[in-house]
């Protein structure tokens, strides 16, 4: 798994209100990621900096290492009157943005072809639906090459029919190779096709998991590592979901992997130094503890 | 700036909302038409104080042409807010032009002139039309949404401005002679004087034209000024 974006220790205020505060975490690739947290917690604000839009008061976003990403970023706009065709739109938006005219001409074709939209791309944007609405809105934001997607919000507004149309185009992106980061304040929507969810209160991102319904279980792992010993190494096979310095040059790291590497990992970490601060089964700990007792029961 | 430009005069077209101010202006040119002769200079100067109204109007309705959450949209696709503002003024300043060639040219494609017409009437008569075009946009501007949070209030501040304007052009009133103020306050009566001395001329003096350069200049100060603080604030 390479790590597509990553926060280190990253800071955000607005005068006196903390936004987030020493934030670190990483995101792989090509999955969909959700930003969960009640009204005013500042996912709009983790947003724009991941887009580019803000950037924070201290600390770092990292992009596939330092190589450039393509980004769309969706805000959060229920626009109601576009008085144009979808096809009218999307050219003039890539006109405007400086677009070579034949170029744009295939790239619109081809996003009418992801979203389904042949049929749609000459009637007036007007007389859509809210769902068909987000479409063009989510399209001009990719006119451009895009290897992330920003979404601000995208459920807000949309009747169940449109969600999983929403979910299915989702799953498109995905296989598109696409990765998208999305908010949303509740988290049970899209749980089917989100794979990770990250929760932002109190200014930190308190939990972060791997939320997909798992063919394999996966172990919660927390470390404790000496600040002078390097991950990079680590970083390739497991994804790093939380870091947090401690005092005396230690911090925290906190992973989760799949059981069938949990040995491998432990020991590779133990090698480095690292003592074990954690280690639980991430869900269905229940589970575990029954057929604990079971085995009990037998003997 | 040529996709903005093309972009937000579209959109204003197929909006309809050119509809109620084009279209009054058109009736009081017809109305303001229907005896003759007429006058020419005075004509002109009626209909140019007509248009500097009318032009109110289409200024706000062409900055609040675009759905607020699309025009953010498209700000970020134009990757520069500044841009973006000038291309909505240059749209208003080309409504007024031709709103102003069809004030010009309207009376005498239909004779209804004293006769006498000259070109230096035309080209007075036009500079009268667009220079208050340019200015009216100038002031309304700081009255629209980007600056004036509800729409009532944009109405009110803009029809207040211009009234102002024109009723300190007028009044000729004591605060006039502070010096300084008559470079501050909207220089609405220059056109007015310009355009009092009745028909009876064959040149204009260089003065007069540095007049009208004045209105322009003065009014892409305060055209600068509004494009500058709408791009400094930083609401997205
Ligand atoms: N441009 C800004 N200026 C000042 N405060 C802001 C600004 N943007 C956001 N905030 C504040 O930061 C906090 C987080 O906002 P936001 O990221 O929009 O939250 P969310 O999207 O989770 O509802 C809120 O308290 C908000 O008032
Ligand atoms: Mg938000």
């Amino acid at each position: 798994m390479d790590v597509f974006i990553e926060l280190k220790n990253v800071t955000k205020k607005f005068k006196n209100i903390s936004v987030l505060e020493g934030v670190s975490l990483s995101i792989p690739s090509r999955e969909i990621t959700a930003i969960v947290g009640k009204n005013g917690s500042g996912k709009s604000t983790l947003l724009k900096m991941i887009g580019g839009l803000t950037k924070p008061d201290s600390g770092q976003i990292i992009f596939q290492n330092g190589e450039p990403v393509r980004i769309g970023y969706v805000p959060e706009v229920t626009p109601v009157v576009i008085p144009f065709t979808p096809r009218e739109y999307l050219t003039y938006m890539g006109k405007i943005r400086g677009l070579p005219i034949e170029w744009l001409q295939k790239r619109i074709n081809s996003l009418l072809e992801i979203f389904h939209m042949e049929e749609n791309q000459n009637t007036r944007i007007e007389h859509f639906s809210k769902g068909m609405k987000q479409k063009v809105i989510i399209m001009q934001a990719m006119l451009e090459e895009t290897d992330l997607l920003i979404m601000d919000e995208p459920l807000s507004g949309l009747d169940l029919n449109a969600q999983t149309e929403f979910e299915r185009l989702l799953i498109s992106l995905k296989e598109r190779d696409i990765s998208v980061i999305l908010t949303c304040h509740e988290t049970r929507l899209l749980e089917k096709v989100v794979d990770r969810i990250l929760v932002i209160h109190q200014c930190q991102i308190t939990y972060t998991r791997n939320q997909h319904i798992q063919d394999e279980p996966m172990n919660r792992i927390v470390f404790e590592l000496s600040n002078t010993v390097s991950l990079n190494l680590l970083r390739e096979k497991v994804t790093i979901e939380k870091e947090k310095e401690t005092s005396s040059g230690h911090r925290l790291i906190e992973l989760s992997v799949s059981k069938e590497q949990t040995n491998k990992i432990v020991r590779e970490f133990l090698d480095r130094g690292a003592t074990i601060q954690l280690l639980a089964p991430l869900e269905g700990e229940n589970d575990f503890y029954d057929s604990f007792k079971k085995g009990v029961e037998i003997q | 700036m040529k996709g903005l430009l093309h972009y937000q005069f579209a959109n204003y077209i197929r909006t309809h909302k050119y509809v109620p101010p084009v279209s009054v202006f058109i009736m009081i040119l017809i109305i303001n038409y229907t005896f003759i002769p007429n006058p020419i200079l005075d004509s002109y100067s009626f209909t140019s104080l007509v248009l500097f109204f009318i032009m109110g109007w289409v200024t706000i309705t062409i900055l609040h042409a675009e759905d607020q959450g699309l025009q953010q949209l498209t700000i970020l696709h134009a990757k520069n807010k500044s841009g973006y503002y000038l291309a909505l003024v240059i749209n208003c300043a080309f409504v007024g032009l031709i709103l102003s060639i069809v004030a010009v040219v309207y009376p005498i494609v239909f004779h209804v002139f004293k006769p006498g017409l000259l070109t230096i009437h035309i080209v007075i008569g036009f500079l009268a039309h667009f220079s208050l075009v340019i200015l009216s946009i100038a002031l309304s501007l700081f009255f629209t949404r980007e600056l004036v949070k509800s729409n009532v209030n944009s109405w009110w501040g803009v029809i207040s401005i211009l009234v102002v304007s024109l009723a300190l052009a007028v009044a000729k009133a004591d605060i006039l002679k502070v010096k300084i103020l008559t470079w501050i306050l909207p220089p609405l009566r220059y056109s007015l004087e310009i355009m009092s001395v009745g028909d009876k001329f064959t040149s204009v003096p260089v003065l007069v034209y540095a007049q009208f350069a004045w209105i322009f200049i003065y009014s892409l100060i305060l055209i600068t000024i509004f494009i500058v603080v709408v791009s400094k604030s930083r609401k997205l």
